[in-house]
């Protein structure tokens, strides 16, 4: 595991230091300024929805690393959606994105770093909170299982110049379904993912934030790892949305099935031949 | 408008000192201690949901200084609710449940200081907040949301160097909102304007309160409540991600609330309720 041992010898003194009622003064000039609103970088040429690997086409362009099982759940998916189903979209059920996908950043991104957490809100389904965890704790023994996950940082000076560079982050403790991407790529139901994060300014650019993300998952045959990118919205007054998933997505799941609803507020078919839901609960005719 | 002329005179400095790429210097010292884990505190002998006013049970016994057309709509919904329907209360299908019931906050909740915005992160529906404090004017248009836009300054009441409140006016709301789970409705104008002071207890530093006015044309006159909230001890605090949408048992349909069975059917929430409306399936050939 990841840091265990080190971020184990100052987990003591760390949890001193952040003791309620005892501020302590920050340094914030130490940390790269990540403050404020980023959004994703647009790739040029990129058509469509927003891949895992930005520098990829999406669906089997990504030429996701896969095992034989994951790969044809995957084709599944896709055989799916090409009969007009669903698919198992992750934002026809308003379930959270979770962690890798999260980080496609659909919407604004806000990070604020503090000495002992760095906080990166995303409003884009569900209102994911992520915290990674930089105050040198180990992990916990036990942790109920989030689609975000429970992630530990820690900050790196790479060059030695007295000030951090790299936040270098391990997330941990998932519960599915999850998927890569709006195209369907699945990760393993075991909720047993490892995704490793380098989060650092370009360093010709200040505003703009890379973060290479390298996810090891009993899906694929290898860890994949691929590099986002985001802008910093340069209006410090600009908007934060507020994406509020149910008025936003027409679909109701109703026991295995997902309908839509039409604009005039009745229950619409998803695919060819669907039935429609079993009403053997009323009593009274229908409308 | 609160704080217009105050605020304007240090929006260019404030908007400088959070230039992009350049690190804005924070003295942590100077602001209220409030790291941690909040959570709200029970008022001995207050009974059922949580209410709007704490001090007093939810509902009716709130005594809201309704305007009558309010109290009229108010009424119709507890009768509704208790047919067994939803009322006014919109929260069922995972809608935020909006400003002020957010702070009732019905999970543990974290405060994130900074010089430029304070984070209300409350991980319940959809309830988290962005308190400004950078000194910004009010925007001339306002994208209405649940939880409103929100315009603080931290205020030294004692005169020692160090911020102990931070009130808050937020407007831009949208709705349909609710104060409570029992339907206590708010205007459907939207044109909310609350007036917060958020301040810890001056002999217990883990004691939070938020004094809370309401200004709203569903209402006869102000309406003021206190919150109040407690540090969790537990160190470090367990952060539970909530997920409305996560085995939620109430769809709506139109303008039909439904229960979805344990054996994933249909059913009706009100005695006789009619089944939705299937004109757009095709017809069984059995």
């Amino acid at each position: 595991m990841l840091y265990r041992a080190s971020i184990g010898m100052i987990v003591f003194a760390a949890a001193a230091l952040s003791m309620p009622s005892a501020t302590r003064a920050f340094d914030d000039a130490i940390y790269p300024a990540l403050t404020g609103q980023w959004t994703r970088a647009i790739v040029p040429g990129a058509v469509g929805q927003p891949p895992f690997d930005p520098a990829k086409p999406p669906g089997r362009g990504q030429e996701a690393p896969l095992t034989p099982e994951y790969q044809a759940k995957f084709e599944r998916i896709l055989a799916d959606r090409a009969a007009s189903g669903l698919g198992d979209v992750v934002s026809t059920t308003c379930l959270p994105p979770g962690m890798p996908m999260m980080m496609q950043a659909y919407e604004p991104m806000q990070i604020t770093v503090l000495p002992d957490v760095t906080y990166i809100l995303i409003d884009h389904i569900h209102e994911s909170h992520r915290r990674i965890f930089t105050d040198g704790r180990a992990w916990p023994k036990t942790f109920q299982p989030s689609f975000t996950g429970y992630s530990i940082g820690k900050w790196i000076d790479e060059d030695g110049d007295g000030r951090f560079d790299v936040l270098e982050a391990e997330t941990r403790y998932f519960k599915g379904p999850r998927f890569f991407d709006s195209s369907g790529i699945p990760l393993h139901e075991d909720g047993e993912s490892v995704i490793g994060e380098r989060i650092y300014l370009d360093k010709a650019d200040r505003n703009l934030l890379h973060d290479e993300i390298t996810v090891t998952d009993h899906a694929l045959t290898r860890p994949w790892t691929v590099v986002k990118s985001y802008r910093r919205t340069l209006d410090p007054l600009a908007d934060w949305p507020e994406f509020i998933c149910n008025e936003q997505i027409p679909f109701v799941h109703i026991g295995n099935e997902t309908y839509k609803l039409s604009p005039d507020g009745y229950l619409m078919p998803t695919r060819s031949q669907q039935p429609p839901p079993d009403l053997r609960y009323f009593s009274q005719p229908k409308k | 408008m609160l704080y217009r002329g105050l605020i304007g005179a240090a929006a260019l400095a404030a908007s400088l000192g959070v230039a992009p790429g350049g690190a804005l210097a924070f003295d942590e010292s100077k602001y209220p201690d409030w790291k941690g884990a909040w959570r709200r505190v029970a008022v001995p002998g207050v009974v059922g949901q949580p209410s709007y006013d704490p001090t007093k049970r939810g509902g009716q016994f709130q005594e809201a200084p309704l305007t009558p057309e309010y109290q009229a709509i108010f009424e119709a919904n507890l009768k509704d609710q208790a047919a067994g329907g939803q009322g006014t209360d919109p929260t069922y299908t995972c809608l935020s449940p909006g400003m002020p019931r957010v702070m009732t906050t019905f999970a543990p909740f974290e405060i994130v200081v900074t010089p430029q915005m304070t984070n209300f992160l409350i991980q319940h529906i959809h309830d988290s907040r962005r308190i400004f404090t950078d000194g910004r004017d009010w925007p001339k248009k306002i994208v209405p949301t649940f939880v409103g836009y929100s315009i603080g300054r931290w205020i030294d009441t004692d005169g020692d160097g160090r911020y102990d409140a931070l009130e808050i006016e937020t407007r831009g709301l949208k709705g349909p909102r609710s104060y409570d789970p029992a339907g206590l409705p708010f205007h459907s104008d939207n044109q909310s304007i609350f007036k917060e002071r958020v301040y810890s207890d001056k002999n217990d530093p883990n004691v939070l309160y938020d004094e809370i006015t309401t200004f709203d044309h569903a209402l006869t006159r102000p309406w003021t409540v206190t919150k109040k909230y407690a540090r969790v001890q537990t160190k470090p605090p367990e952060w539970v991600e909530e997920v409305c949408a996560e085995g939620n048992g109430d769809v709506e349909i139109g303008k039909e609330g439904y229960f979805l069975s344990g054996d994933g059917h249909l059913m009706p929430t009100k005695k006789d309720q009619a089944p939705p409306d299937l004109r757009y399936f095709k017809p069984s050939q059995d």
